[in-house]
């Protein structure tokens, strides 16, 4: 896997390619726009990481000329700025993701994993947590070594929960991947699935755990040791 | 010695005028009874020259030759009655008829009158001690030239005295109930020339840190006041801009640590490993975020004038909140829950600044609340949204304080910045609604946002 980091902070560049490199990445940094520009144009990334504040320029500004030349790379913007007009304005420019400085790198490298495992990501077809592997090709759920046999609708809801690794799946979201817009949906149908999954996760040994958020939706976290 | 001076303007001119006006009265009534005396005593002159002239025409000479004064009956009656006093006499000398013998020496010690008639006054003249008035005057008669001296009691001025009665009634209690009148008018002017002076000083009442842009009407003030409205405002301009400086100070500053502290949380967990010096370092290094970020946000939410005519659903605010903060909730051990966000409820405000504060709300009540507990936000369909925890609650007499800036509980456990309730506090001022602590009455705390429903 191999990112761009587009940072003028020697210290963050320094300190966010020994972290990304121990995750496995391998870690192009330049510290202005214009080299931030140009590598996006040459070298094929998976993904890119720009800060805003540049020295010669606005990153918002590498992150409009990179969309508009098609390049469709993945992209995390990092800012001191929070003001929320920042955050909706890189968003409509094309941005995939955010972080708001100071973040925790652990928080960074999560962010980009999930980036990278979008539907058309570098990551692909294979969604982890803990010792669950969820081939989105196949619809394979191994939990370890063994195969885990999951109806229809639970395996959804897996996929579901997989994608949002460590974030809240609202029950809405569910309803709408698991039922098509004919099905009738009873009112406990997704409590069941879940519940379902629930026990087949913990029999098969699953490190992962579905939480339920009372009134919103579930989150599915990897179980601390 | 310093005369007594009130500081009311609307006082002084109000005494100004009322001793203005007692005078200008009292002066009006002297005049009018100096007047009244002064033509009752024309009139009385005018009366005994008349009466000189009658003694005079009815002075005849009889059969006998001796020259006499034919009263009628009437008049013979009322000129003995001691309220007058009368003397006829020849011009050379011979007296003809007189009241009696006092009134004949009196007539002897007066001036000899000219072409025009003597007048004098008499003090306690004869057996009845009574004060008179009269004349003394040269008439020509049928009989020839002839000396006439008539006298009227001076406390027999009846006509004197029944015009002043009538005055007294008539026209003086008119006096008081007019110069009463006149000042409630004055008063009422005056009252209504001050009117937009109250108002503005009701408006800079209202003017405080976090209203600083508040500026007094300079309309319709007396023009003597204007300058100094006009004068307040330039000064509250300045403040202002003052003001925004040092916000935008407090502002920068935040946002400056940001980077270094950026550094400092990569650098901690760079060190990695599961010493217990580095995950005190991290705890601390996240503390120290959170006091940044939150002072940015109270920085900002000073410096920026929120708008807050959106329509915003709590229910979908709560439900995001929720959904933000589970994480960390079931990082910690706790769990998070959503009530009553089924139906949407309108209030009227901004999105993000809604968000701000139930975030900062279940914050703490994720912080405060007992391991494996849940918080609940609960939206009412009154426009509030309540989080409820199981934590040890807020004591009464903290209940004051948890909104203030940095105000912190003694026993707190030290992660607070002490800047989310009164960030919340503060949102919620410029949303007109109310932030409210109360008990849980299963223990733990309720916190209460109370918004504008929206039409």
């Amino acid at each position: 896997m191999r990112l761009l980091l587009i940072e003028d902070e020697a210290r963050i560049v320094e300190l966010l390619t020994a972290a990304l490199s121990r995750a496995g990445f391998v870690v192009d940094a330049v510290t202005t726009s214009a080299d931030g520009r140009a590598a996006l144009a040459l070298v094929p990334y998976d993904a890119a990481i720009l800060d805003l504040g540049l020295p010669d320029g606005d990153g918002l500004a590498v992150l409009a000329a990179t969309r508009s030349s098609g390049n469709q790379v993945p992209i995390l913007i990092l800012t001191a700025r929070d003001a929320v007009e920042d955050r909706v304005s890189g968003l409509d420019r094309g941005a995939d993701d955010y972080l708001v400085k100071p973040f925790a790198v652990s928080e960074l490298i999560a962010r980009i994993k999930a980036l990278l495992r979008r539907p058309g990501g570098a990551l692909g077809t294979v969604l982890q947590a803990g010792n669950v592997a969820f081939d989105t090709i196949g619809r394979d759920v191994k939990v370890g070594e063994a195969r885990v046999v999951l109806p229809r609708r639970e395996s959804a809801t897996l996929e579901q929960l997989m994608r949002r690794l460590g974030r809240v799946v609202p029950k809405t979201v569910l309803a709408e991947k698991l039922y098509g817009i004919d099905e009738e949906l009873e009112s406990n149908a997704i409590p069941v699935h879940v519940h379902h999954l629930r026990r087949k996760l913990l029999e098969a040994g699953a490190t992962v755990e579905i939480h339920t958020v009372r009134g919103v939706g579930y989150l599915l976290e990897e179980t601390r040791p | 010695m310093r005369l007594f001076r009130p500081r009311s303007l609307q006082l002084q001119l109000a005494l100004s005028l009322a001793t203005l006006y007692v005078t200008a009265t009292a002066i009006l009534v002297g005049v009018l009874v100096y007047q009244a005396y002064s033509t009752a005593d024309a009139l009385s002159k005018e009366d005994l020259n008349r009466r000189a002239r009658h003694l005079a025409n009815v002075a005849v000479v009889d059969g006998s030759g001796e020259p006499r004064v034919e009263l009628p009956e009437w008049l013979a009656s009322l000129y003995s009655s001691g309220t007058f006093l009368f003397d006829v006499r020849r011009a050379d000398g011979p007296v003809i008829v007189a009241s009696n013998a006092e009134v004949r020496d009196l007539v002897l010690r007066l001036p000899v009158p000219g072409d025009e008639p003597a007048y004098f006054r008499l003090k306690h003249f004869g057996s009845g001690e009574r004060d008179y008035f009269g004349l003394t005057a040269r008439v020509d008669s049928r009989i020839g030239p002839l000396r006439v001296t008539i006298a009227r009691a001076a406390d027999d001025d009846v006509l004197v005295r029944s015009l002043l009665r009538e005055f007294v009634f008539n026209v003086a209690w008119l006096i008081p109930l007019v110069v009463a009148a006149t000042l409630a008018i004055g008063i009422l002017v005056i009252r209504r020339g001050l009117g937009p002076l109250r108002q503005a000083s009701a408006r800079a009442a209202t003017i405080d840190p976090g209203s600083i842009s508040v500026r007094l009407p300079e309309e319709n003030l007396p023009s003597e006041v204007q300058p100094l409205v006009a004068a307040v405002n330039h000064a509250l301009d300045r403040l202002e801009k003052g003001f925004a400086v040092q916000r935008q100070f407090t502002a920068n500053a935040a946002h400056e640590l940001r980077t270094p502290l950026a550094i400092l949380t990569a650098a901690i967990e760079h060190l990695g490993g599961t010493d217990e010096a580095v995950a005190m370092l991290k705890k601390d290094v996240a503390r120290m975020n959170r006091l940044v970020d939150q002072l940015l946000r109270v920085a900002r939410l000073d410096a920026v004038a929120l708008d807050v005519s959106d329509t915003v659903d709590l229910s979908t605010v709560a439900r995001d909140v929720v959904a933000y903060m589970a994480p960390l909730a079931v990082a910690n051990g706790r769990s998070l829950a959503a009530q009553g966000v089924e139906v949407p409820v309108l209030v009227k405000g901004n999105r993000h600044a809604v968000e701000d504060a139930l975030r900062n709300l279940v914050e703490n009540a994720i912080t405060y609340a007992p391991p494996r507990s849940e918080a609940v936000v609960s939206v009412d369909p009154t426009g509030t949204v309540s989080v409820v925890d199981r934590g040890p609650g807020v004591p009464a007499d903290d209940r004051q304080h948890v909104f203030d800036r940095f105000w912190r509980a003694r026993d707190s456990r030290g992660q607070g910045s002490g800047l989310g309730l009164a960030i919340v506090s503060e949102i919620m001022k410029v949303h007109h609604g109310s932030v409210e602590v109360s008990d849980n009455p299963g223990g733990g705390a309720v916190f209460t946002l109370a918004f504008q429903r929206s039409a």
